[in-house]
């Protein structure tokens, strides 16, 4: 969710992005080996949520950078509202409980 | 569309490797030199954006295998790992694809002759539909029977009349061409409708044709004759086409595909029967085979109902001639009319071939079993070489399910290029049987085109050979634990175990084929040993047709004759009616005065004077016939010793009288020598030789010192100065004799070429087992032989480690011949089923073989330099 999060707003990039990203905007509370991005990435990619495509960037490299895809967009939307119910459902646990 | 990226993936993994380590390491590269920029060494750098990035190897890995199919990743990789074990080690892939090509080449090539003989249906509408007759045994009915039946049958199906495929001269082009051979065929008017054929060019035989005595002088072609002869000239309807000496007019072709309703025969004209001699429309003379098409919903038990009472009243009324011995009248009143299924046509090929073949394919079937087996053995020597790789693999976490996947593709690869070797051989081999065993006087053509059944057969036997041979060596091979392999210890007990079983099982079978192959090789041996009764050497015979007036029939047969016999170089000439070993026979009852009709049917045979010089076959007492005999009653009768030993006893025959059983009177005038007339089984039979009638076809034999072909120039000259008289075609008395065993030959040529490969097989895996156990006890033979052991007990040393193994494969293998021979029980002349000669005969031979085998590693054991063993791992 995080991943198609940071492509759909920040738009396309390649998986060093995405991670310096997620790094970035939870500062720093979410910190996990950074291999284990690219095997997550590739699992969306076959379940076609976001494309891939080598590039060359700016600094004349050679780089794999992804997108999301139109499915992909509704996936987020429907985790999204997924993730809405759920916290709100722990916030009433938490309240009332 | 990720399934088919997933393919391509596993098709091609180099591509993903290479993108997923670009990927990877520029991930680490970015984060190194993010590093530096913040202030760290360029070492420093490195070593923490991989200690940040995680395990390098196991994510690549893990990325890899969501990206490809794994099955078919590890499959290719399986499958170019064998391709290079087998190209590393090309005496055993050629010794392996060789043996097991040359078994399922076997095997396909006879399943393809019983597919196309036996078991295809043919190829005509509805084909579940059509049905069969036949009386009991015999399916030969004659014109009144069917008559009586299509009667009978009513609405509950069609039946239409086949007679038997023939072949015949015809000009075919014009009154001026030579005569050229074809395959024809006399049909009942509706059979094209019956069957389901239609016309491709003209028209078919309707009941236009089922008028008799004038009926239309039409034929019909075959679609692949009329593309064959005239290259499917659409003129051709309308064309005349001289059959012998008669012009027909083409009506129409037949559609595409239908050659006639008997397999193994390409007809390629047909006739109506009503063109044919008007005889056979009023006597029971059964030439013809029926066939039918069942209505849209009746069976066939409800037409075998209605046609049963007809039959039977059919016989009753034609038996008719007062009272009948009462094993007649049983055998009339058991005779059932049955009816089979007609898909696969009718059952002239099948009969004579379908139990031979069967037992070919068997006898085929286990040279693959050995051949597998010869195979394991070797895949099994293999596995001592590999034993080291393999527990490395274990020990490295390799699954055995894993490994075993790995050796079975190794296997499929092998009977994959055995079988690809093997199919065309088959293709080879398959014509070439049947060219074995089509003769001019019997041809048999089939189809031998590639098709779905047997290429699913090839396929089937060669995955299943593989699993045969692969399984068990596979187990074998992953069973022991590492640590046991590498340190080579004996986890060779249990190889060399598995080893002496396929040792057993190919000794099994080896046996068990050379006892039948003696067994069918001594049944030829004692059939074309029988004494024919006559010299078969030196005669010519000739099939003539005569187209003169009936009146001069007889005079210009007689003629022919005599100018034959006055030619130089003949030494006698002679005709009679049909030749004999040709299938066809007069048979009539015989009735003593005062007695009833004998049970049997006897031979009733018309040859003219001379018959029995020409032929050599003595005449014992009385006088031969002469010009003056003919028809008239008593009719003059020569029979042979059988005949009078069986209704005369032992008392004198000459001038005796006996009537046939449609009444004519015959009074003995002389006796001949015993002779075989219609098969050379069995012993002489009785026959009754009397004058001959005036034919319309008749048989010339000429002894002469001349070939065939000369001797048949000869008489076509002789028979040209005499007009309307021709010679059909010509062969010798040998080649009819011989044609009678042609099936045995078959059967002793293929089990004998397959016992032989089979002992060959045999002894191979034996000479490989017994090579493996003196290399593994090489240290203890050496230390035998410097403790003093002569080289005789070494001998016997390594032969006794595989006594019990030979001891229980011969006994199976001779349970298994026993078994073979009772079924081949028909097949077999002059060999009991526990013959002594034969089980010997296949003792020795086996046991040459096996010394031979056993020979050198029995020398390599002897010669062990002491030394050398002792130093030996």
């Amino acid at each position: 969710m995080l991943t198609l999060t940071i492509l759909s707003r920040r738009g396309p990039t390649h998986g060093y992005g995405i991670a310096n990203a997620i790094q970035e905007i939870s500062e720093e509370a979410l910190r996990v080996d950074e291999g284990s991005l690219y095997p997550a990435l590739h699992r969306m990619e076959e379940a076609g949520w976001i494309t891939a495509e080598w590039t060359i960037t700016e600094n004349k490299r050679r780089a794999r950078i992804y997108r999301i895809s139109r499915a992909g967009v509704k996936q987020l939307a429907a985790e999204r509202d997924s993730w809405s119910s759920f916290s709100a459902g722990v916030a009433r646990v938490l309240r009332y409980a | 569309m990720s399934w088919f990226s997933r393919f391509k993936n596993a098709w091609n993994p180099r591509r993903l490797d290479e993108d997923l380590a670009e990927e990877m390491r520029d991930h680490m590269e970015r984060r190194a030199t993010d590093l530096q920029r913040r202030g760290l060494s360029e070492p420093e750098a490195h070593r923490q954006a991989a200690q940040r990035f995680g395990n390098l190897t196991g994510i690549r890995e893990t990325s890899r295998e969501l990206r490809l199919w794994a099955t078919l990743d590890d499959s290719l990789q399986d499958v170019r790992y064998a391709w290079r074990g087998l190209v590393r080690n090309p005496i055993f892939a050629v010794t392996a694809i060789a043996s097991l090509g040359l078994a399922i080449g076997a095997n396909t090539a006879i399943y393809s002759i019983v597919e196309a003989a036996l078991m295809r249906p043919l190829p005509l509408f509805q084909a579940d539909r059509l049905i069969t007759l036949a009386a009991g045994d015999a399916d030969a009915f004659s014109y009144p029977i069917y008559e009586k039946l299509r009667g009978s049958a009513g609405d509950c199906a069609r039946l239409a009349l086949f007679g038997s495929p023939d072949r015949v001269e015809a000009k075919v082009t014009g009154a001026d061409a030579p005569y050229e051979e074809v395959m024809e065929q006399l049909v009942s008017p509706d059979a094209f409708e019956v069957l389901g054929v239609p016309p491709a060019v003209g028209a078919l035989f309707s009941s236009a044709e089922d008028h008799y005595p004038a009926p239309r002088a039409v034929v019909v072609l075959s679609h692949a004759y009329w593309q064959r002869r005239f290259g499917g000239d659409p003129t051709i309807v309308g064309r005349t086409f001289t059959i012998g000496t008669r012009p027909f007019s083409i009506l129409g072709v037949a559609r595409q595909g239908f050659s006639g309703a008997e397999p193994g025969k390409f007809i390629d004209v047909w006739l109506p029967v009503t063109t044919t001699d008007p005889d056979i429309f009023t006597t029971d003379v059964r030439l013809f085979r029926l066939m039918g098409r069942l209505a849209p919903r009746a069976t066939r038990d409800q037409l075998a109902a209605r046609l049963q009472p007809a039959y039977r009243e059919y016989e009753e009324r034609r038996s008719e001639r007062g009272d009948l011995p009462a094993a007649v009248q049983k055998r009339i009143r058991e005779t059932m009319l049955l009816v089979h299924s007609g898909a696969a046509g009718t059952a002239g090929l099948r009969r004579t071939f379908s139990r031979p073949l069967w037992i070919l394919l068997g006898v085929a079937g286990c040279i693959l079993l050995i051949a597998c087996a010869n195979v394991a053995s070797l895949l099994l020597a293999r596995s001592t070489a590999r034993a080291a790789e393999m527990a490395l693999r274990v020990s490295l976490g390799a699954k055995r399910t894993r490994l075993i996947r790995q050796l079975l593709t190794e296997s499929l690869l092998i009977s994959s290029m055995a079988s690809l070797c093997g199919w065309l051989f088959g293709r080879i081999a398959a014509p070439a049987l049947v060219a074995m065993v089509s003769t001019r006087a019997h041809p048999i053509q089939l189809d031998l085109a590639p098709n779905p059944q047997v290429l699913s057969f090839c396929a089937s036997i060669c995955a299943l050979s593989a699993l045969f041979f692969g399984l068990l060596p596979a187990w074998q091979a992953t069973s022991s634990g590492p640590i046991v392999e590498l340190r080579h210890a004996s986890g060779q007990a249990g190889r060399l175990r598995l080893g002496r079983l396929f040792v057993g099982v190919q000794v099994a079978f080896a046996f068990c084929l050379v006892t039948a192959g003696a067994g069918f090789l001594f049944s030829l041996r004692n059939l074309a040993a029988v004494d024919t009764g006559f010299d078969e050497r030196g005669v010519t015979v000739l099939n003539v047709t005569s187209t003169t007036q009936r009146d001069r029939q007889l005079t210009v047969m007689q003629q022919l004759q005599m100018r034959t016999g006055a030619l130089p170089q003949v030494q006698g000439a002679a005709t009679a009616w049909m030749a004999v070993f040709s299938d066809a026979r007069r048979a009539q009852r015989v009735l003593l005065p005062g007695r009833r009709p004998s049970e049997r049917e006897e031979t009733f045979y018309r040859v003219s004077p001379g018959y029995f010089a020409a032929l050599r076959t003595p005449l014992l007492s009385g006088r031969d016939f002469t010009f003056q005999d003919n028809d008239n009653e008593p009719v003059a009768t020569v029979v042979n010793q059988a005949f009078a030993r069986r209704y005369f006893g032992n008392e004198a025959v000459l001038g005796r009288e006996f009537r046939r059983d449609d009444g004519a009177r015959h009074q003995i005038v002389g006796l001949a020598a015993d002779s075989h007339f219609g098969s050379l089984r069995g012993g002489p039979e009785p026959i009754a030789y009397m004058p001959m009638k005036p034919p319309r076809a008749f048989t010339l034999y000429v002894r002469s010192t001349l070939d065939p072909v000369s001797v048949s120039k000869m008489v076509e000259r002789e028979a040209q100065a005499l007009g309307d008289v021709r010679v059909r075609n010509a062969t010798s008395l040998e080649a009819l004799v011989g044609s009678t065993i042609r099936t045995e030959r078959l059967i002793a040529g293929i089990g004998g070429a397959f016992a032989a490969l089979g002992l060959i097989l045999a002894a191979t895996g034996l000479f490989g087992l017994l090579n493996y156990s003196v290399t593994r006890r090489t240290r203890e033979i050496g230390i035998r032989a410097v403790l003093g052991a002569e080289r005789g007990s070494i001998y016997g040393l390594v032969l006794k480690d595989l006594s019990g193994t030979m001891a229980a494969g011969l006994m199976a293998g001779l349970a298994g011949a026993l078994m073979l021979m009772r079924l081949t029980q028909g097949l077999l002349f002059g060999v009991q089923l526990v013959d002594p000669l034969v089980i010997g005969t296949a003792l020795a031979v086996f046991g040459g073989a096996a010394v031979i085998a056993s020979g050198l590693p029995a020398r390599r054991a002897a010669a062990i330099d002491p030394a050398v063993a002792l130093r030996h791992e």
